[in-house]
């Protein structure tokens, strides 16, 4: 709606100014970005309007001081506006630096804050030293086409000396002129917006069918019903790859969460429930690789979630055989009494942390190989933080599968797991073995607090949150199988995400409850149950 | 061969273990003595659980008033004596941990609650025991117990002003509403208001969808990408209505900002966000979406500066696990509810709960918000300012705009 009343807004600036609004007056503008609300509105939309026919040197200046009121350095002071920058004031007019003291810096109100966005990313296009921050600009700009005037990006193009940036600056332009008089721009534009295929796509398309063309103009109706269409199958095929994603990235999660767990209550049969605090002792040395990093190498400080794996798995695994050796060892032929004495040992580790560290969420730096995501197609995106837990999840997945088939300590294990009397017999050392492998899964839960640490907030309880549907999936799975683990994980995480937008969160994780209720009642062994004697 | 065989080692280790975990773990442990010329008050807030974080910096907050108080004489002759308690964030646990300290600890008034859920289940514990029950959070409203002084704003004094805001022309001329909340009674009866609200100003039923998660619910990507997709239907401009509580608030902005969303093309309106909400985010993405709060850290006046210091000092002395630099609305309330109850005290000249009650018409205390709070005859809530926050890039809120005055609080909803 603000785009509306922004270009009318705007068109009124123009008419009213007409050719004047050539003259780019810096002294009324830097005043109206001081006169509160209503004159930073003024003062964009002067900008904005005079961008068109702006010097380059006018458009640098228009970046400084858009810039400067979306970071909150423009300082309004008895002496004017000033900006204030990390190496000093400086007047907001000229630019040259002024004794920078006093003053308030005005807060951008919402209205406010896309006007001033669009007006930097307009001025970044005209005046941006790199093709690459040109088409940064552009980019933004794109989805606020209409808001600039339309003759702005064929100015903007002629000044242009990347070819490539220069044709996509035409295509931007030539979708802002969806209600221009010219029927052949206005079809042209059409297909440039058909082409981009989301929802925002369909619907600005979609609303020209109750254009009055629509009826009178067969090559335009034809236009609109092709772009339609076309947006149509575009996005349906962009929400399939969406609710995909989505699952893949939930059963990363609930894999990570309970691949340790499978090894621990799958393979030994130890009711774990200290497994969630294995999982937040993984974030905190996480945490703590980070902030060693800080103080010894500032600038590797960006790869601390690549330098932990070996650290948290080394502690969190020695973690594990302590408890193995001091408390589990005991009381391997009491399975409930694992179960009180892990929840034992859940509740110190809990209370140890908030005692050491407090019950606030760590604060981690987010790198930017996991920040943000990118727009694959139409409405699919992938974000970057859930793509690494998903490819940290296979990776695990594949080293684990690994170790338990392909290695000497996983014959063993599964040696002992099938019979452990008879691997005692053959000179197998089964004391040894529990306590590789229980270090084994703690190790793996650590490992899953390192990749869980981009997403969930860590802190001290983060460890409960998983405990249920960790167990949940290994039972699921069939207890005593990684691939069964797996493929419960991909199962629940899908399924919970089919069902989610259409009868929400809530019923989501009751319905799913209720499925698997009803499969172990017709299969109780769970999806693979190992074959062979147990016990 | 030692003495010191298997059987031993273990029940020491066993002893020990046990007695280094018992203090811990035991959930409702009250530690409290009795000494002559204290009065005692009681502090409902979790250490542990998913609260833990937000709540429990309130225990410090009552003790730094009382400290206070007693720094200043104390009330009637006695000093105060805080309490404190952990129901572990389990809402069950708040009615049996509040009766246990009105009827064997004996508190003259109670502090705490976070979550509506929790407050409903101590209401009956202080209506039976009548007690009195200090809640210190903004909350749904269309409740008014005589035992239950509410500190903070009903919806008609906090939520809806900061909606009207966002509808107006100054705001963003918000059209249409997505309503993300927690699955309890605070999120639905809010959002029902709100519904009711809008169709009074003639909007239609189609321009709002509705989502409730589980508690402690982490996996919004699905519900970000239906908002995105409503954002972008026609209709005008979309605003995101956010009651989740608890750990799912930064879990919730994360999501937001990874796809990519901006406070421009949807702002956020976190009823239930505060600053320690945003620890651990890199708010530059986050940068102008908004809450609103009877109090922000930001809020000009001396008694801010001076409420500031005071907490800052008080986590320097005491170690508490929480940061000095940070103030939230509820600590604020909390903060003001102690030096209410001592001024009725006071003025009362009595501990008991008919009489301090019977003090709370005329009451007035100059609020770290910079207004001046009062409380009158016709029931028990407080008059607060209203604050709309703006998120900054330093993991704070900016005040984007703040009320006149303090509305008269209106404890019934008339929007359904």
């Amino acid at each position: 709606m603000w785009r509306r009343s922004l270009l009318a807004g705007l068109l009124g600036a123009v008419v009213a100014c007409g050719p004047a609004a050539a003259a780019f007056d810096r002294a009324a503008i830097a005043a109206q970005a001081c006169g509160g609300a209503a004159g930073m509105t003024d003062a964009a939309n002067a900008m904005a309007a005079g961008l068109v026919d702006a010097s380059a040197d006018d458009a640098k200046w228009t970046v400084a001081l858009a810039g400067a009121a979306i970071d909150r350095g423009l300082k309004c002071g008895p002496g004017g506006a000033m900006i204030v920058r990390s190496e000093g004031a400086v007047n907001a007019v000229t630019l040259s630096p002024v004794d920078g003291g006093g003053g308030t810096s005005p807060l951008l109100s919402l209205k406010n804050r896309p006007l001033f966005e669009t007006v930097r990313a307009a001025a970044t296009l005209r005046s941006g030293a790199t093709a690459d921050e040109r088409g940064a600009a552009l980019a933004a700009l794109e989805r606020r086409a209409g808001s600039l005037p339309p003759e702005f990006f064929e100015k903007a193009a002629e000044t242009e000396a990347d070819a490539g940036l220069k044709a996509r600056i035409l295509g931007v332009g030539q979708a802002a002129l969806l209600n221009s008089p010219d029927m052949p721009k206005r079809i042209a534009a059409i297909e440039h917006i058909a082409a981009t295929s989301d929802r925002r796509a369909l619907t600005r398309v979609d609303g020209l069918k109750s254009d009055p063309a629509y009826r009178t103009d067969p090559a335009f109706r034809g236009a609109v019903d092709e772009g339609v269409a076309s947006i149509g199958r575009w996005l349906a095929l962009s929400n399939a790859l969406n609710v995909f994603y989505n699952g893949l990235s939930f059963a990363s999660i609930l894999f990570m969460a309970s691949a340790g767990l499978a090894i621990i209550f799958g393979l030994m049969g130890v009711i774990n429930l200290a497994q969630g605090e294995f999982i937040m002792i993984g974030a905190y040395v996480a945490y703590a690789v980070q902030e060693t990093l800080r103080a010894v190498a500032p600038s590797l400080i960006d790869w601390y979630l690549i330098a932990a794996i070996p650290v948290v798995f080394v502690v969190t695994a020695g973690i594990g055989v302590a408890v193995e050796a001091t408390i589990v060892r005991r009381l391997y032929t009491r399975p409930l009494m694992t179960l009180l004495a892990t929840w034992a040992v859940s509740l110190l580790l809990v209370n140890l942390m908030r005692v050491a560290v407090g019950t606030q969420n760590l604060q981690f730096v987010t790198p930017w190989y996991i920040s943000g995501g990118r727009l694959l197609m139409g409405d699919f995106i992938v974000t970057w933080n859930r793509l690494f837990a998903i490819v940290f999840a296979a990776v695990t997945l594949a080293l684990t599968w690994f170790v338990l088939k392909r290695t000497p300590l996983g014959l063993n294990i599964r040696a002992v797991t099938q019979n452990r009397a008879m691997a005692g017999c053959v000179g197998i050392a089964t004391r040894r073995v529990d306590m590789m492998a229980f270090g084994l899964g703690s190790g793996l839960a650590g490992l899953a607090g390192l990749a869980l640490c981009p997403i969930y907030n860590v802190n001290p309880q983060m460890g409960s949150n998983f405990i249920v549907d960790s167990f949940m999936v290994v039972v699921l799975g069939g207890v005593g199988t990684l691939a069964g683990t797996a493929i419960a994980s991909l199962g629940v995480g899908q399924i919970n995400v089919l069902i989610e937008p259409l009868y929400g969160a809530v019923a989501a994780k009751v319905i799913v409850l209720l499925m698997i209720i009803a499969f172990l009642q017709w299969r109780p062994e769970g999806l693979y149950a190992v074959k062979g004697r147990r016990k | 061969m030692s003495k010191f065989d298997r059987r031993t080692f273990l029940r020491t280790t066993g002893a020990a273990a046990a007695s280094a975990i018992l203090p811990l773990a035991a959930p409702p442990l009250i530690r409290s003595s009795r000494a002559a010329g204290t009065v005692k008050l009681g502090c409902l807030f979790s250490s542990s659980g998913t609260m833990a974080n937000l709540e429990g910096r309130m225990n410090f907050v009552a003790k730094m008033a009382a400290e206070e108080i007693n720094a200043a004489g104390g009330v009637n002759g006695s000093t105060i004596e805080v309490v404190t308690s952990d129901p572990a964030s389990d809402w069950p646990l708040y009615a049996q941990v509040g009766r246990q300290m009105l009827s064997e600890t004996k508190v003259a008034a109670l502090f705490g609650c976070w979550t509506s859920v929790s407050r409903k289940s101590v209401l009956p514990v202080v209506e039976q025991n009548n007690g009195l029950l200090f809640y210190p959070l903004h909350f749904e409203g269309d409740e008014n117990s005589k035992n239950v002084v509410y500190v903070n704003s009903p919806p008609a004094s906090s939520v809806l002003p900061a909606v009207d805001y966002l509808m107006s022309p100054d705001g963003v001329e918000a059209k249409r509403f997505f309503m993300v909340g927690s699955d309890y009674v605070w999120p639905r009866t809010i959002n029902k208001q709100l519904k009711g609200y809008w169709k009074t100003k003639g909007i239609e039923e189609s321009a709002w969808k509705e989502e409730y998660v589980p508690f402690s619910f982490s996996n919004f990507q699905t519900i970000v990408n239906q908002i995105r997709a409503f954002a972008d239907a026609p209709g005008g401009k979309l605003v995101v209505v956010l009651t989740v509580v608890g750990s799912s608030i930064p879990d919730f902005m994360r999501e937001f900002a990874n796809q990519g969303i901006s406070s421009s093309d949807v702002p956020v309106l976190g009823l239930d966000m505060v600053e320690a909400d945003l620890e651990g985010l890199d708010t530059q993405k986050l940068v102008g979406h908004l809450n609103c709060w009877a109090y922000l850290q930001q809020a000009k006046g001396e008694a801010n500066q001076k409420f500031l210091k005071s907490w800052a000092d008080y986590v320097g002395k005491t170690k508490a696990p929480f940061r000095p630099d940070v103030a939230i609305d509820p600590m604020v309330s909390t903060y003001d509810a102690v030096h209410l109850w001592a001024m009725a005290a006071k003025k009362a000249g009595s501990f008991d709960v008919p009489e301090v009650r019977q003090a709370f018409a005329g009451l007035s205390f100059d609020c770290p918000s910079g207004y001046k709070i009062g409380m009158t005859a016709e029931n028990n809530y407080v008059s607060r300012g209203v604050f709309i926050g703006s998120v900054n890039a330093s993991q704070g809120f900016d005040v984007l705009w703040q009320s006149e005055g303090t509305p008269k609080p209106v404890p019934m909803s008339q929007y359904g």
